[in-house]
This record gives structure tokens, sequence and C-alpha cells, in this order.
């Protein structure tokens, strides 16, 4: 089975001069805990809910003069739309993450694959993807 | 298998008075991504990074007076430390979440059990928490 099959599409994403709090509003608006940062096409970054509480609103900082780009993540995993999803398995568990952004081969952003989609075919795959990241509870 | 054996202990708790900033904070500094809502030994609710930033944020509240009360979910699904993990399985699934709060015998918190803890007991299971549960990309 390949990542298209599975992988959720279209994307929302963000861009990285957004302030956090477009950002948090979006999340919750569109009821996802990501967005990838993307930047005149190209991705940039991702950002999550949990980067917004720890740098965010832990800190003390403005969210509205806060920027995307000062909180987001800069290396993300991705992997191609066409790729066979035990090659997406061993992605996550080799980066201990529970989700991808899919490119297409002109790599545009294309999806979005997390361990729920991999679930849904097959609770083996993703059993071994929780196994080998760190749980925050 | 019983919860007990898997389930995570010693759980971090917060007061319902705590303001958001705090409540951000505690979660930065343990690693953690969601705390009981305690006082007076009862448990009142839940509270996590996601709402710290989808509702904190997004909703433009007072992060250093609106209390954790305010935005904390009420509703919370429970499950007895002896249960099986089946049972606490087919909880998970049944409102589509990936975590309890576990109590004991009287009502005390005991922990959590998240589908973290579960996938140690079984892929089976844990797959199936996931493939029921409200994705959140």
């Amino acid at each position: 089975m390949k990542v298209q099959d599975i992988m959720k599409s279209p994307v929302e994403t963000i861009a990285s001069a957004e302030s956090t709090k477009d950002a948090a509003r979006k999340m919750h608006d569109l009821h996802v805990g990501s967005l990838p940062v993307v930047d005149n096409g190209q991705l940039v970054g991702i950002i999550t809910d949990r980067d917004i509480c720890v740098r965010v609103t832990a800190t003390g900082r403005d969210a509205i003069s806060t920027r995307v780009k000062e909180v987001m993540g800069k290396a993300v995993e991705t992997c191609f739309v066409d790729q066979d999803i035990n090659e997406a398995e061993k992605i996550m568990i080799d980066h201990h993450i529970r989700r991808l952004v899919v490119l297409d081969r002109s790599n545009a952003i294309a999806g979005f694959l997390s361990v729920d989609d991999l679930a849904k075919s097959s609770h083996e795959l993703a059993s071994r993807v929780l196994e080998a990241t760190i749980p925050i509870h | 298998m019983k919860v007990r054996e898997l389930m995570t202990s010693h759980v971090e708790s917060i007061t319902p008075s705590t303001n958001l900033r705090g409540a951000a904070r505690k979660m930065k500094e343990m690693g953690v991504g969601a705390l009981p809502v305690v006082e007076d030994g009862k448990t009142l609710g839940i509270i996590t990074d996601r709402d710290l930033a989808c509702f904190a944020i997004a909703m433009g509240h007072d992060l250093n007076s609106a209390p954790v009360s305010k935005i904390m979910t009420k509703e919370v699904i429970t499950c007895k430390a002896d249960q099986d993990i089946a049972d606490a399985a087919k909880l998970m699934q049944a409102n589509r979440i990936r975590r309890l709060l576990v109590l004991n015998d009287d009502n005390s918190l005991a922990g959590f059990f998240s589908v973290d803890d579960l996938v140690r007991g079984s892929h089976e299971l844990a797959g199936a928490v996931l493939e029921a549960a409200i994705p959140v990309h």
C-alpha cells in the first residue's frame, strides 16, 4: 500500500511570518495539532500545539508579536506520496516521530501521514511506531 | 493484564486556581502533555498542552489571571487500576480518546493510562484505539 492511499489530503499550512496567535486559532478551528510552515511554496518548518504551549503560553511571550518562525521546529521529516507505507513507518521509527509531511515528486506538499492513518491499514505498523516514540503523557 | 501493570503512576497534578501560564510552565518542566486538575483529593478535570495553545492563546485569555478551571475538560473518562486492559481499551475506543485517568478503589488518583502504555501490552488493542480516536494531525 502507498502513502497516498491512506494520507490526509489536502493539508492546511501557515506562513512563517504569521503570529503564533493566528497559528493557535487555525489549529483550533481546523481541529489539528500541527501545521506545516510554508513560505513561497517551500516547506520551512512545522508548528505544533505543544510548541505554542511551551514556547508561548509558558514563557510570557506575546502571542500576537511572536511569529511562527520563532517557535516552529525547523527539522521536518518527509516522505513521498508514492512510497510504500512500510518505508514511511521506518522513517517514523528511525526519527522517533508520529507524523510526516508528504511531498509529491516535485517537492510540493501533498498531505500529512500520521500514526493514526497507519492504524487504519495496519495495527501492527502503527503499534511499532508508538513503541519507538517517546511518549508525552 | 491489568491497567496497573502498564499505567504511568505518580502523575503530577495541578489545582484549578493555578493560572494558565503556571499550568503551561509545569507541563514544560515536567515534560508532560496533560495534567489532572485536583483539589482536596478530588479530581475535577484534566488540562492538556493542546488546551493551553488552542484555547488559552487562540481565545485570548489573560494567561496570568485566567485559572485552569476556566478551560479544563470537566468530563473526564476514568478507569480503575485493577481493570483489564481490554476494558480500558474499549473505553478509549467508545469515547474516541487516547488516555484515561486511573483511579484507585477509593477514587483517589492512581495515574494515567494512555495508548502509549497500552501498546506495551497489546499491539492489537493499541492499534484499534488509534483507529477509533479523533484524529489530531
